[in-house]
């Protein structure tokens, strides 16, 4: 990093701090502190959810994603509009109405409150975990990349988020959201921008887009069937409907973010951008990692963008024949390229199939080789299953970057993992005192007390997730397992809330069952299937359904109440 | 802790009824899917 970078890079964060701190005053009640006292205009919660969604590893991980694999990601992202429009016309209405802090206190309405409970634990434990992975995920790449010491970064991240989180509230997090976007959306702009300057002067932008088309990186959309296979269309329109479900109508970190709005419209307004606005975001990003691998076809590219493991390999013998394939294929590869696009200019289809066959030979042989120093890094006592995907952009920014734009995609990074584990960390709060303390500990609090507890709550939050993300180099490979550990409890609360919003007879007992076979069956199709994780959420959620309706009828058919009115509401009908 | 304010209902600043607005949203992403499909098949 030159002094241009550091200038950038801190001026970015500290107007990003400010910022937010400046929006939040008057925080001063928890109705303010927890939900800005439903104030919030729609573009700042559109910003803010998307913000909340979108990490550190969004930005360095999506752009390699496509360098290696191409742009079918973005389809990951198609049942999101589907469901927005789902949760805008049933949940977002209902929690304005039940005037609720927590979708889990909704659930204590409608059904009891163990169903409350579990939903509540379910949620702190799965978004407790990613809270310090979202903080440890960019320390590493950085520390990879820069040289800086993971401590530092996730001290550095975790510190200032949790400052500005706790003093501000809900406020603070949702106005620094919508700057942390602001330059997000700039650095994306500026990234592209600057691939394009960097390609060769013959390769225009259509030729930059043939190329990438020729190796697989533009399949935006993939229509082949398989359940293992994690991105196509039907993955994407299916079972990611399921996962933008259980995201946005049952975790709390997004949630939070749309009762805020001073209206029932305004809250819609800001889904509805996202469901707008999200899927050509991800198409951008991918886009970009698409152009770096047009880039490299001109430069040559580390066999592997790891720098410690790929200084680790040199030194071992079997390196030498892996890196020597590695360079003709690059050479085969780069002049195959130019060929392709001289014939391309010229018109001549017989030299244009020709060099397309070599061009997309010579690709095999790169992947071949990268796929042979990958195997040697897991062979010479590296991780197993390893991936340099994470280090493709950041390796690509820093070296061929000017000086400025370097701070400025760093500052993309911190300020993507800020808003992210900002969001966590204040809706981890939010359950904890209102699902919990105030519920079961200390119920008859004054307003004061309740915001004192809530501050303490976010202090503690975010020092547990800084000190988890301080171990994260011991869980190693497990940060995929953490990743993977969400997606196997969505399915459940989803469904539990399917049930409270569709099935009125249906009662605590019935759902609460229902949630736990759920968690059974998407436990064994974790551990007995190979399927993608996107289906988890349809399993969980279509199981919890039908065992409580099984269940209901096994009620009923007893003779047991099997209503689906909650405890209060029993009570009130009885008396 | 007082319970949250309740919030008023409104109609969508455009197309006059919500149902229009998401029907709208619908229709946008048929037509998003089917330009990165023809994205798709022109560069492959």
């Amino acid at each position: 990093m030159r002094p241009a970078d550091w200038i950038v890079l801190v001026m970015a964060m500290v107007s990003v701090v400010a910022y937010g701190l400046y929006r939040s005053r008057g925080s001063g009640t928890v109705d303010r502190y927890l939900l800005a006292g439903k104030t919030m205009p729609w573009y700042a919660m559109a910003l803010s959810i998307m913000a909340t969604q979108a990490s550190a590893v969004t930005f360095i991980s999506t752009t390699g994603q496509s360098y290696v694999d191409g742009m079918r990601f973005v389809q990951a992202y198609f049942g999101l509009p589907i469901a927005m429009v789902i949760i805008c016309a049933t949940v977002v209405p209902i929690f304005h109405h039940a005037k609720v802090y927590t979708a889990y206190e909704y659930l204590e309405q409608r059904f009891d409150s163990k169903t409350r409970v579990l939903a509540s634990v379910i949620f702190l434990f799965q978004r407790g975990l990613s809270a310090g992975i979202t903080i440890y995920a960019p320390a590493v790449v950085l520390s990879i990349i820069l040289g800086w010491p993971e401590r530092v970064t996730i001290t550095l991240t975790g510190a200032t988020v949790v400052a500005y989180t706790v003093m501000g509230g809900i406020k603070a997090v949702t106005w620094s959201d919508v700057q942390q976007m602001g330059i997000i959306f700039v650095g994306l702009v500026v990234a592209l921008v600057t691939v394009f300057i960097l390609l060769p002067p013959s390769v225009s932008f259509g030729d930059a887009l043939y190329l990438a088309g020729a190796a697989g990186r533009l399949n935006a959309v993939t229509t082949t069937f398989h359940w293992n296979d994690r991105f196509n269309i039907w993955s994407g329109l299916f079972g990611s409907t399921f996962l933008f479900l259980s995201y946005f109508g049952c975790d709390q970190s997004q949630v939070q973010r749309y009762l805020t709005g001073r209206s029932i419209a305004q809250s819609r307004l800001s889904l509805l951008f996202n469901a707008v606005a999200k899927i050509p975001m991800q198409f951008f990003i991918l886009f970009i990692g698409a152009m770096v691998f047009v880039f490299y076809l001109f430069v040559e590219p580390p066999v592997l963008f790891h720098r410690a493991e790929l200084s680790r390999i040199q030194g071992v013998t079997d390196f030498q024949p892996v890196e020597s394939a590695y360079q003709r294929a690059f050479e085969h590869r780069r002049e195959a390229a130019l060929g392709l696009v001289e014939a391309r200019h010229d018109g001549d289809s017989a030299a244009r199939s020709r060099r397309l066959s070599e061009y997309r030979a010579a690709q095999r042989e790169i992947d071949d080789a990268r796929s042979r120093a990958s195997s040697l890094v897991e062979s010479t006592g590296g991780e197993q299953g390893f991936n340099d995907t994470n280090y493709i952009f950041l390796s690509f920014v820093t070296k061929y970057l000017p000086a400025g734009l370097v701070g400025l995609l760093i500052a993309v990074v911190l300020c993507a993992t800020m808003s992210a584990s900002s969001g966590e960390i204040n809706s981890l709060a939010t359950v904890t005192v209102v699902d919990l303390y105030k519920r079961y500990f200390h119920r008859a609090g004054s307003d004061h007390h309740y915001l004192l507890a809530s501050r303490w709550a976010t202090l503690l939050w975010g020092a547990g997730a800084v000190a988890f993300a301080g171990f994260g180099r011991k869980l190693g490979s497990l940060i995929v397992a953490v990743n993977i550990l969400g997606s196997l409890f969505y399915g459940s609360l989803l469904g539990c809330f399917v049930v409270a919003l569709a099935f009125r007879r249906v009662g605590g007992t019935a759902v609460f069952i229902g949630m736990l076979a759920g968690e059974a069956a998407v436990f064994s199709a974790f551990q007995f299937t190979g399927m993608s994780y996107l289906w988890y959420n349809v399993i969980g959620c279509v199981v919890v359904v039908v065992t409580a309706l099984l269940v209901t009828a096994a009620l009923s058919s007893t003779g047991l109440s099997s209503t689906g009115l909650s405890s209060t509401e029993t009570r009130r009908q009885s008396g | 802790m007082p319970e949250a304010r309740d919030v008023p209902d409104e109609a969508p600043p455009f197309l006059r009824t919500w149902r229009r607005v998401y029907i709208g949203v619908l229709i946008y992403l048929v037509a998003i899917i089917a330009a990165f499909y023809l994205f798709t098949r022109s560069y492959r």
